[in-house]
């Protein structure tokens, strides 16, 4: 911070204001300002793997088994690589306040006063323009894909319609303390405690409770909704993986909460459809 | 007695209602002790005359828990509540005000506790300062019994091959758990800070209504006990947001916790009337707002939220304890109730809650920060608007707490988008915070460690919660323990390193010694690093797909639950390090001077130990506050080489 830093030569402007791009030049020959810049940007590297590892943690059970998971991930990854310049930039001036400016540990009050900077009209204006517009990128983000999640939840039937007969697998989800039944009304009264589902067919999911709220979670699949007593909620995904899924509830339910958990078994169509005839349910199609 | 005793205001003598008997009458012989006697009395006549001619508890359909003791539960809690108050003397200035025996000044200098010594903090003291350390013991006595409790949920949680409790009580311990933190966090700053340290702040002799101020903590001392009850009577097995219809299963311990809830809204409101209404009217002459220091700010805007958001949950438990004690039906879908309708009452208290916790947090630490960096607050108007916008999102926002409950697809879109608005306000906030840290020269002592601490933690806190403010990402996290990890970052990491920083801070005015530097660093070092391992984790087996609230869970969360255990531990050791640092302190510390940091706001200037009225002459402000700082050497520079282009030169 000596006078040596500072720019002798002024240019030579008629309107005596040097040009934007040269204050900046001229910011940016301060040292801190520099150190915090690289810093930032070192910073963010080192947090950018974090893009993976988020969405490693989701798949240690399985990868996605739907679209919908899909579209979570890649929300989760887009999230986290939104959020890491600003997390880097505030993390370096932390850093840097704790080791590159100076720190004073004596016990009595420091004498040496720092610069009384009040405000800085670019800054702020830059931070409000900046983390206004990452915020409204995350909120239209959020909104598409919320949208686009819908529409792979129910594919083009509107919720309330109820689909065809081939096309689908209608399930009643009933949650009660502390087992998950789920009936397939397209069948001669099929009822099971697992799951069974034909991959590639949409499936619409009417939930509901007997006793207390529950939440319908099938993890892999991407869907999550309470069942609630008194009222049904509807859902609906494609799964689009063969294999074995978590089923768990996500909504305290008493005292054996933790334990109300199943498994969803997606098979191919001939395969559900002989556990369906295996169970009695003597499927109509 | 009828002689007239004078009171000198503004140098003029005004006639005084009369004098009965010594200063103080009855409240001279009524303190804690007095209280209990009450209670205990009054709740124990109460339950014997319950039980002897009310008719013992009905089963209602949704109920599988007995009923039984139902009537004498709700008897006992009442008579304590009421015989407590009573004891302590809650009603006798309303019953002198009803019998015409006005309070004389003398009487009012005994009820502030003038040359009572140490008495005084175990009676009805109207003094600001008594209330300010009453609120500190009774949230460090809160915060203890909630931290005991978190101990023994990661007990449970690290042994990963054995149920340690059984499971209705575990369930309780993390229901007690969630409420006694959310009560210790809520009046953590705003108790113990907003009452001893706002009046002297704004440059005022006492609250607006100080008898309203004794009011509010005892109400909350009287609901203490109702909690800790609960505990013992099957307690609260439906966690602290006790959904309906699982609460009404709760066995009759669901009582205490109601009524927990319905005397502490009681006590935060009126806590609340009094700090907005002190703010609003008695700052000092010359404080224009502009003047008001952020932390004002931040508590009048605590207590503004507040007031709109405990209603809600007052109503809430009101409507939830009718439904529970007489049978009627306002949230048991089997009779016509709505379970969605209790969850958006919650949830409108739900959310401005955060705020009441996180506003003064922030706020205190501002407040640190100024004093610590000696420069001044980084864009002070920037960090109004931030609280403003805060304040005016926050009753919008509620449902994001509601997007898996399938009760309006159709809302998530609307409060998706005012969830991720609300972090523009909160933004404003982190941007003062790291501007003041710019270029600042620091002296790290404890109370910067812990504003340190706070900004990393609320970091972490905040961008794990945009994942969690969008709707498809939640269709992930909701109810897992994402989400746990997240608003401990924010409560816990944001709030309590807060509370620590601030009674760090404020702790050489309110006891008149230093907290020790070196066992207090070592206390918050320690709780940081175990937070991070506990909470760090959590953030792990949320991700890996582990719902919350939960005392089993399958193989694969094992090693992340393990490390939060461990980080749990540590963080216990830490909180007993920094509270023996409070305690030793406190007693064997050693005196310092009245402004020991030397700052400039107006709660520094007085003495201490504070006398009785704070100020002998009330002061007068004609500066800003935070004018801490010397001339920019850069703008200097500026200045010296290009004359008039200072003014607009962003380019610091």
């Amino acid at each position: 911070m000596t006078m040596t830093e500072v720019p002798q030569e002024q240019p030579e402007s008629p309107t005596n204001r040097p040009p934007s791009m040269h204050r900046f030049k001229n910011w940016m020959r301060r040292p801190y300002a520099r150190h915090v810049m690289i810093w930032t940007v070192v910073i963010g590297f080192l947090l950018l793997p974090l893009c993976w590892l988020l969405l490693a943690a989701m798949n240690q059970t399985g990868a996605p088994a739907s679209e919908i998971m899909q579209d979570i991930e890649t929300t989760v990854f887009v999230f986290t690589l939104v959020s890491i310049p600003i997390t880097a930039f505030v993390f370096a001036v932390l850093l840097y306040s704790l080791i590159g400016w100076k720190r004073i540990s004596s016990d009595e009050p420091p004498m040496q006063e720092s610069p009384a900077v009040f405000t800085n009209r670019i800054g702020v204006v830059l931070w409000t323009v900046v983390t206004s517009a990452l915020a409204m990128f995350l909120a239209v983000w959020g909104m598409i894909e919320l949208a686009q999640i819908t529409a792979n939840s129910y594919g083009t039937i509107s919720a309330n319609e109820q689909p065809g007969e081939n096309q689908s697998v209608i399930v009643n989800v009933t949650g009660q303390q502390w087992v998950w039944t789920f009936a397939y009304p397209q069948t001669d009264g099929l009822v099971s405690d697992v799951l069974y589902l034909p991959v590639d067919k949409p499936v619409y999911f009417n939930v509901t409770s007997k006793d207390v709220i529950h939440n319908f979670w099938a993890v892999e699949l991407g869907v999550k909704i309470d069942a609630n007593p008194g009222a049904v909620t509807t859902a609906g995904v494609t799964p689009n993986k063969l294999g074995t899924f978590n089923i768990r509830c996500a909504e305290l339910c008493g005292m054996h909460h933790a334990y109300m958990e199943t498994e969803v078994r997606v098979v191919t169509q001939e395969q559900f459809d002989s556990w369906v005839r295996e169970m009695g349910g003597g499927r109509t199609s | 007695m009828s002689s007239v005793a004078p009171a000198l205001v503004h140098s003029a003598e005004v006639p005084q209602p009369a004098q009965h008997g010594k200063p103080g009458g009855i409240m001279r012989r009524l303190n804690f002790g007095t209280g209990l006697l009450g209670g205990i009395g009054l709740a124990t006549i109460a339950g014997v005359v319950t039980s002897q001619f009310v008719p013992s508890g009905y089963s209602s359909p949704v109920t599988f828990a007995p009923m039984e003791g139902e009537y004498v539960y709700l008897a006992v809690l009442l008579g304590w509540v009421i015989g407590f108050m009573a004891g302590m003397g809650a009603f006798v200035g309303p019953m002198r005000w009803l019998l015409g025996r006005e309070n004389t000044h003398v009487d009012a200098e005994y009820m502030a506790g003038k040359d009572l010594g140490r008495s005084r903090y175990w009676k009805y003291t109207t003094d600001h300062k008594v209330v300010g350390i009453q609120y500190l013991i009774v949230t460090l006595i809160v915060f203890a019994f909630g931290g005991l409790l978190a101990m023994l949920i990661r007990t449970e949680l690290g042994v990963t091959w054995a149920e340690v409790f059984s499971p209705a009580f575990y369930n309780s311990i993390i229901g007690t758990h969630g409420i006694a933190m959310i009560i210790a966090m809520i009046i953590a700053v705003s108790g113990p800070l907003g009452n001893f340290i706002v009046p002297m702040m704004i440059g005022a002799r006492d609250m607006a209504y100080p008898r309203l101020n004794a009011l509010s903590i005892w109400l909350l001392v009287a609901a203490v006990p109702c909690l800790v009850s609960s505990l013992f009577l099957g307690g609260i097995q439906d966690g602290w947001s006790a959904y309906q219809p699982l609460a009404s299963q709760a066995p009759i311990g669901m009582l205490g916790y109601q009524m927990t809830i319905i005397v502490f809204a009681l006590s935060t409101g009126v806590a609340s009337v009094n700090l907005m209404t002190t703010i609003l009217t008695m700052r000092a002459k010359g404080m224009s707002w502009s003047r008001t220091p952020i932390f004002v700010y931040g508590i009048f805007a605590a207590a503004l939220m507040g007031l709109y958001a405990f209603p809600f949950y007052q109503y809430s438990q009101i409507l939830s304890l009718s439904d529970r004690v007489f049978n009627t039906s306002f949230f048991n879908p089997l009779e016509g109730g709505s379970v969605w309708l209790y969850e958006n009452l919650f949830w409108l208290l739900g959310h401005p809650e955060v705020y009441v916790i996180l506003i003064p947090t922030t706020a205190v630490l501002m407040e640190i920060l100024p004093v610590f960096m000696r420069k001044p607050l980084f864009s002070f108007n920037f960090a109004v608007a931030g609280i403003v916008g805060v304040v005016a999102l926050r009753g919008l926002v509620w449902a994001h707490h509601m997007y898996m409950t399938g009760w309006a697809p159709a809302v998530n879109y609307p409060f998706m988008l005012s969830t991720e608005m609300i972090s523009i306000p909160v933004g404003f906030l982190v941007l003062v915070v790291i501007g003041t840290l710019w270029r600042g020269t620091s002296w790290s002592r404890l109370p910067l460690m812990a504003v340190y601490a706070v900004i990393f933690n609320k970091m972490i806190g905040g961008v794990t919660g945009i994942y969690l403010s969008d709707v498809p990402a939640d269709q992930y996290f909701h109810g897992s323990m994402f989400v746990v990890a997240h608003f401990h970052y924010m409560l816990m990491g944001a709030g309590f390193f807060g509370a620590m920083g601030g009674i760090a801070f404020y702790f050489p005015k309110m006891t008149g010694k230093i907290l020790d530097e070196r066992y207090g660093a070592i206390g918050l070092w320690t709780v940081f690093i175990g937070f991070q391992l506990t909470f760090g984790s959590m953030f792990v087996a949320g991700l890996q797909g582990q719902p919350r609230r939960v005392l089993q869970f399958d193989e694969q969360f094992a090693i992340s639950n393990w490390i939060s255990t461990i980080g749990a531990y540590t963080i216990g050791v830490g909180t007993l390090i920094f509270l023996g640092a409070i305690i030793f302190s406190w007693k064997d510390g050693p005196m310092v001077s009245g402004n020991p940091w030397a700052s400039k706001s107006l709660e520094w200037q007085t003495p201490t130990p504070v006398p009785l009225e704070n100020f002998a002459v009330l002061p007068v402000v004609t500066e800003r506050p935070y004018n801490y700082g010397v001339p920019d050497p850069y703008d200097e520079e500026l200045r010296a080489h290009d004359g008039d282009e200072l003014e607009s030169a962003g380019a610091r």
